[in-house]
């Protein structure tokens, strides 16, 4: 494998003193589209979220390009955290702001680029993922479609190194959730970033290309690619990707 | 009885570790004047003509209770002083406080609870921005700086309120009233409700932000979170204006005494 841009070294995390994660150790290496299944309420958000530095471990260290983001503080955590950007499950999109707004935020806020080139920018991304005739609408004003391509169009705004997917596909129909894996591959070709994506649905697994790892019972099992993913010797791998009803699993747990 | 006790002490220690994180973002990443002059113009408009009204009857009203104490001792001409220095001093910045609470104070909670359990907040991290810098302390600054435009307006309204009530209810003119205001409301008089202005702006614009800022669990955490704010900053108001009302008059007493 290329050098790991994220690290997990036996990371831990504890809610309430119950014990979610133990000693997960993975790596995603640079350049790399990861995706991430898993049964519901397993913690798959909780590890990306402990990624994009929203949760912090009880436990380990979270190397970011070699930077433990566990122990960052001040100036030093925002600069590593502006090379990742995230696509939230309900898109967290600012809504007393218009659809070019939201994209202007992270360059007017962070970057404090001129007027001229956030304009550019607002046009450039909003055109990439289709949705610029929109760009003086209000989010509640637009489909659940273009609001993931709005989310999308936000994400790269600040051109992250890291993008993290945290179901994309959510709610969306069979033929818009292609599209949208679809965008997230053609957008990771041209911006050459590692993508992380959450998703149920093996197929668009499948779509994203890459290595895949499942989350279930406070483990990260990496399993491989899709072929790999369905031939593994985990019972319970096996069970969630051919979606049996009958294995170690419990359909709604915990 | 003792969780509810440790709940207290809890948010009692996060709030202050919340205006901890909220000084030092203060100092090391003060938020943009554009965004901060925004939030001061939403606060004050959203307040003004409740504050002016409000104002308008608390002048009325100290001017009516007035009237029947002094106009034993043959006192009316003292009415105007007394009723404003009442006004400036203690009811003023109360009735300042409470009118943003209930206007701002669960607006800014609701607000902020809303972008909290929609991930917004989480959202501006993730861009590298500072939630504190970005949403936190422009609506924290806005509201201590509105408190003290609106306590003058308030009060200017209150002296028009006095002033039309002195006239038609206690019989004075309106030079009568105003005559021995300058005397009464002295300097002392003006910096204590200036003081008592801010500590209830402070009180005020931490408890609302802090509350939004920790809502959670969706719609029903924000409604929790406005209800512990409403609570929260009347119980912090009466406590801060018992305080407020003990060093005022201790000030005054060592003032007097030099």
């Amino acid at each position: 494998m290329a050098s790991a841009l994220i690290e997990f070294k036996n990371v831990g995390l504890s809610f309430d003193g119950e014990l979610l994660f133990r000693d997960v150790n993975f790596a995603i290496a640079k350049g790399e589209a990861f995706a991430i299944i898993g049964p519901s309420g397993q913690g798959k958000s909780v590890v990306v979220k402990m990624m994009a530095g929203l949760l912090e471990p009880t436990s380990g260290e979270i190397l970011i390009d070699g930077e433990n983001l566990v122990t960052l503080r001040g100036k030093e955590r925002e600069r590593l955290l502006r090379r990742m950007g995230m696509l939230f499950q309900k898109n967290a999109l600012f809504d007393s702001l218009t659809v070019a707004e939201n994209v202007a935020f992270p360059l007017r806020e962070v970057q404090q680029a001129s007027e001229a080139e956030v304009e550019e920018a607002v046009r450039f991304y909003l055109d990439s993922v289709g949705i610029l005739h929109a760009k003086d609408l209000f989010p509640d004003e637009i489909s659940g479609g273009m609001q993931k391509r709005l989310g999308i169009a936000r994400a790269l705004a600040l051109k992250p190194e890291i993008v993290f997917y945290d179901d994309p596909t959510a709610g969306l129909d069979p033929i818009t959730s292609r599209k949208i894996i679809q965008l997230i591959v053609d957008l990771r070709a041209e911006h050459g970033s590692t993508v992380v994506a959450i998703t149920n649905d093996m197929n668009r697994a499948r779509q994203l290309g890459g290595r895949i790892a499942m989350v279930v019972d406070g483990e990260v099992i990496v399993t491989g690619d899709h072929a790999r993913t369905l031939a593994h010797s985990d019972p319970r791998v096996r069970q969630f990707v051919r979606g049996l009803l009958e294995g170690p699993l419990t359909a709604g747990s915990p | 009885m003792v969780g509810g006790f440790r709940d207290i002490i809890d948010d009692i220690g996060g709030g202050l570790l919340f205006l901890g994180r909220m000084l030092s973002t203060l100092f090391r990443a003060p938020p943009r004047s554009h965004v901060v002059f925004d939030q001061i113009w939403r606060v004050t408009t959203n307040s003004l003509s409740t504050t002016a009204l409000a104002g308008f009857f608390v002048g009325a009203i100290m001017t009516v209770q007035f009237t029947l104490q002094v106009k034993e001792f043959g006192a009316l001409g003292y009415l105007g002083g007394l009723a404003t220095s009442g006004t400036i001093r203690e009811v003023g910045p109360l009735l300042i406080a409470f009118m943003l609470s209930g206007k701002v104070g669960a607006f800014t909670s609701a607000e902020l609870g809303t972008m909290r359990v929609t991930e917004q907040i989480d959202a501006i991290c993730c861009l590298g921005a500072n939630p504190f810098q970005e949403i936190i302390l422009p609506r924290f600054i806005a509201i201590i700086l509105s408190s003290f435009f609106l306590l003058a307006v308030g009060l200017f309204m209150s002296i028009a309120g006095g002033l039309l009530l002195g006239i038609v209810f206690s019989g004075i003119t309106a030079e009568e009233y105003l005559r021995h205001i300058p005397t009464i409301v002295t300097a002392p008089s003006i910096a204590g409700g200036l003081f008592k202005c801010l500590s209830f702006a402070l009180v005020l614009a931490s408890v609302c932000t802090y509350k939004g800022f920790t809502a959670a669990g969706g719609a029903k955490g924000v409604g929790r979170a406005v209800v512990s704010t409403a609570v929260a900053t009347m119980v912090g108001l009466v406590i801060a204006d018992f305080i407020t009302t003990l060093v005022s008059d201790a000030v005054l007493a060592i003032a007097l005494q030099g």
